[in-house]
């Protein structure tokens, strides 16, 4: 067999690997659903970095059921199991709480980009939402920079491990098993997935930022220490951009998201609001700029304009010039009153 | 946007394996696909009047991996490690060649791999492959001579013929 033959051959004996079609265009259908209420994707990267400032602020305790996103993993520094148990409704104009903290960062001054709990789903039961915290950051010391991105995953366990560089090594991390994998330089930096007892694994990735250069063995030193320092339960606390009160019918925060956006230096804040058992189903975004949807005019909201836009049963509710002069879109397959319920609830001074 | 729905449904499992072949991993594999069917459904007007919407579609997968970058879906699969001289024992059979390919290919530079896919998997000829890449051909040339002259290094079955032709 000649080497174009047996990549033929590899090719299409890999074919089963391909992913389930309905599943994927499920997903994609649920995406398309939460832009249509002007979310960003869950995973998008934040471009540029801003100082984050993690003031004296009440913490909000999400709603969120299940307490498996709330046992310690791999750093047992100071923290033990908690239920972290369900508080009524916060008034969530004060600070998020992230369901974990970094104990330890690299020396240097760090930026925020992201805090945020994904939502997201396992293959075999694409209805259950799974919840897990995301930091992304840059450490800037001495002209070097350096991007730190540390991630839940509970879809994904360590032993399914994938890196952007090359293969992984298996490593402990405080009596975890985990696998890691580094390069000098190219994408990838620092990898490391270790497991999380309750399923899932905990993402480290640092590397250096492009135009920026550092030698492997500090990315992996780096890397493996912020993981041996991750501290669950959570204290840190993130300010969002606006707030959401007494939330009704016992909707929950299930999710948020605190980015800075492509050309906002303020943080960007989505709230994903639901039973939290099921997919949130409806969304809270702050939109980018100050553009103004073609829907019909509807009734104030503390004072703001408002327009509505109905798509099929699929209701946005644009409160206009909401923070910043920026707009706010409360969406869901909800009916109107809900959407106008939840829009008086926002807390929209800082 | 029935025919969106239609067009998805047609479309998803070539799209999917494709993916598959240039990404090396089921997980990524969706993701790639699950944001382009969401880049078609914002612009499926225009996509949809387009003269093969199939290729249009094919080209923005292209893209989407070639531009990948980002963290947790940018990765490439690793499942253990790649010897770096094999031995012929470890490919007694086809099985075990096709696995040490495949993680030959998953170590290629990107658009080395992505010429790789075009060209053995999805069998387009280099005017093709150069048109959704959007390179020269003499670019395509370049890359699949690089990708596998990188793919032969240290490969047992050309150690095996050559071992034959001198034996």
């Amino acid at each position: 067999m000649n080497i174009e033959n047996l990549i033929k051959d590899t090719f299409v004996a890999r074919e089963h690997d391909a992913p389930d079609s309905d599943a994927v265009l499920a997903a994609a259908r649920r995406r398309i659903d939460s832009r249509r209420s002007g979310l960003s994707r869950p995973f998008a990267v934040a471009a540029g970095a801003t100082v984050l400032t993690l003031g004296a602020v009440t913490a909000v305790v999400l709603n969120r059921a299940g307490p498996a996103e709330h046992a310690q993993i791999a750093a047992p520094a100071n923290g033990s199991q908690s239920s972290q148990a369900p508080t009524t409704t916060a008034p969530a104009a004060a600070g998020l709480k992230m369901p974990y903290s970094l104990g330890w960062l690299p020396p240097g001054s760090v930026a925020y980009r992201v805090h945020r709990v994904n939502v997201g789903f396992s293959a075999d039961k694409p209805d259950v939402p799974l919840y897990g915290g995301e930091y992304m950051l840059t450490v800037t010391a001495n002209n070097q920079v350096l991007e730190v991105d540390v991630q839940q995953m509970r879809m994904v366990s360590a032993d399914r491990a994938t890196f952007k560089s090359g293969p992984g090594q298996s490593v402990t991390i405080n009596g975890q098993p985990g696998v890691e994998s580094s390069v000098s330089t190219g994408p990838g930096g620092y990898e490391l997935y270790v497991a999380h007892p309750d399923g899932g694994s905990m993402y480290v990735n640092v590397n250096a930022a492009p135009g920026s250069t550092a030698p492997a063995q500090q990315l992996v030193e780096a890397g493996r220490r912020i993981a041996e320092n991750v501290q669950f339960p959570g204290t840190t606390t993130v300010t969002p951009r606006y707030g959401l009160r007494e939330l009704p019918n016992g909707l929950r925060i299930c999710a948020f998201d605190v980015e800075q956006g492509p050309s906002d230096p303020k943080m960007m804040t989505s709230y994903r609001l639901g039973t939290c058992t099921v997919q949130p189903t409806i969304f809270v975004n702050s939109g980018v700029g100050a553009n103004v949807p073609t829907g019909a005019p509807g009734q104030p909201v503390q004072g703001h304009e408002t327009r509505y836009v109905d798509e099929n049963g699929y209701h946005q509710l644009w409160v206009l010039d909401a923070v910043d002069g920026v707009p706010i879109i409360i969406a869901g397959r909800v009916p109107q009153a809900e959407l106008y319920d939840i829009a008086n609830r926002l807390v929209l001074s800082q | 946007m029935a025919d969106y729905d239609d067009f998805a449904r047609a479309q998803l499992p070539r799209l999917l394996r494709y993916a598959t072949m240039l990404t090396g991993e089921r997980e990524q594999a969706a993701d790639l696909v699950q944001d382009v069917l969401v880049k078609v459904y914002r612009h499926w007007s225009r996509i949809s009047g387009a003269d093969h919407p199939d290729r249009y579609v094919l080209r923005m997968v292209t893209n989407g991996y070639l531009s990948w970058r980002h963290s947790w879906s940018a990765r490439v699969i690793a499942s253990g490690d790649v010897p770096d001289e094999a031995r012929a024992d470890d490919f007694a059979t086809d099985h075990a060649a096709r696995d040490d390919m495949w993680q030959r290919l998953a170590r290629l530079p990107k658009r080395q791999r992505a010429v790789m896919v075009l060209r053995y998997y999805e069998q387009l000829p280099d005017p093709e492959i150069a048109e959704l890449l959007g390179c020269a051909q003499s670019t395509v040339r370049a890359h699949a001579h690089k990708a596998l002259a990188a793919l032969r290094n240290g490969l047992a079955i050309e150690q095996m013929a050559e071992a034959r032709e001198t034996g």
